[in-house]
């Protein structure tokens, strides 16, 4: 009886440990994952964001000519 | 009445016993009585609507009046900023700066490098968003984003990315407006977390807190402000756990001229400052100038030439550590 139990409380505890292996390792996965992700944000906007403003700006009403992007007057 | 309204045209009223009425006649007849639309006006004005009390402002714009007039952007060298409007919406800008920065240093002396850099920056402004972005040439982009989401939902990001790794910073603020109060939950790197919130408890006092949390150094901290203001004075109390009390209070002296102190005690490092200044905005030009307890003396000048065109004069003189700095500049367009 004290065997039985004894090996149920392993197995139980091995599952246990299973399972929180599997939760830090999927805990791991998604900050990786969001690391990854912020470091691919952060180079689309340091390389993207002034032409997304240019972009709105040259779309919004009363539609500019491209010439007043570059001229001084 | 017409008897107490007192007007050329109004005939006087006739001397006989039990006299009528006098017959309003020429303004008399045009303008309404004058004493009953003043007692009507003085008792609305001394009650007070207790659950309609004025939007208060924001929290981190608590001590702006003082701040305006306390800290110019003061400079050292040349500063030339053009801002060429394409549309009403859209602007590009571009700015050069050539003068000295300051490093800082850890011994008492003051390390100045020349730097020179060349700014461009693109506006984008809509009633219901706003973006700001500004690229320098060492590579570092300031980028500002105001989004209107709804009524009084606003979201708020302020991010300077550099080349440099781990140097970059960025902020979210989600701001909510109330009909009387306003909160706001800030977002940032380095796991920090903050909120406050600022609530109107009288026509003329309002009343807030903050709290916040930085994750990577494992510190929070919590706050409280007041401000009291009325059409002719703004005064300001902050307190925080990190041990700092701030005090301002600027007068309106007149329409052209206002003045400002403010007094700071940082209970860590057992810092105490304190500086009045003062505030001329004139027809042709706005001049701001400050005297500090650390020895301090700055002025700051600037000048509308001619429509669009703006002189800048930035001087900063600094007797305790003899540090002298100087400055001039030209802004052109809006």
């Amino acid at each position: 009886m004290a065997a039985k139990t004894s090996l149920k409380g392993k197995g139980k505890a091995g599952k246990g440990s299973k399972g929180s292996e599997e939760g830090s390792s999927a805990a791991k996965c998604v900050k990786e994952w969001s690391t990854w992700a912020m470091k691919k944000a952060k180079v689309i906007t340091h390389y993207g964001f002034i032409p997304l403003i240019i972009v709105i700006g040259m779309n919004s009403e009363p539609k500019p000519q491209l010439y007043q992007l570059l001229s001084p007057v | 009445m017409g008897s107490s309204v007192s007007h050329a045209g109004a005939p006087p009223p006739s001397p006989a016993a039990a006299p009528p009425p006098p017959i309003p006649v020429g303004l008399a007849a045009a303008l309404p009585p004058n004493t009953e639309v003043q007692g009507d006006a003085k008792g609305v004005s001394e009650k007070v609507d207790w659950l309609n009390l004025p939007c208060p402002v924001a929290f981190e714009e608590i001590q702006r009046e003082a701040l305006m007039s306390l800290k110019p952007e003061l400079f050292e060298g040349l500063r030339f900023d053009f801002t060429k409007g394409i549309n009403q919406t859209f602007a590009l800008s571009h700015s050069v700066f050539m003068g000295s920065m300051e490093v800082p240093s850890q011994s008492s002396d003051i390390i100045k490098v020349p730097t020179a850099h060349y700014e461009f920056g693109a506006n984008f402004l809509d009633p219901k968003m706003m973006l700001i972005g500004r690229i320098l040439t060492d590579g570092r982009l300031n980028a500002r984003v105001k989004c209107d989401l709804t009524d009084n939902l606003t979201l708020k990001i302020n991010a300077q990315l550099t080349n440099e790794p781990h140097f970059s910073q960025g902020m979210f603020n989600f701001d909510y407006k109330g009909q009387d109060f306003r909160s706001q939950f800030q977002i940032g790197n380095n796991a920090f977390y903050g909120a406050n919130y600022i609530q109107s408890v009288s026509p003329h006092l309002s009343l807030g807190s903050e709290v916040f949390w930085l994750g990577h150094q494992r510190k929070s901290g919590i706050g409280f402000a007041a401000r009291y203001n009325t059409d002719k004075m703004v005064t300001t109390g902050q307190v925080a756990s990190t041990g700092i009390v701030a005090l301002s209070y600027v007068q309106k002296v007149s329409e052209k001229v206002s003045l400002a102190s403010e007094f700071m005690y940082n209970h860590m490092t057992r810092d105490v400052t304190s500086s009045f200044g003062y505030d001329y905005i004139l027809r042709q030009c706005r001049l701001r100038g400050k005297l500090d307890s650390n020895g301090v003396v700055a002025a700051f000048l600037e000048e509308r030439l001619n429509m669009g065109v703006n002189l800048l004069l930035s001087a900063e003189i600094d007797h305790s550590k003899k540090d002298y700095k100087f400055g001039f500049g030209m802004t052109v367009g809006e």
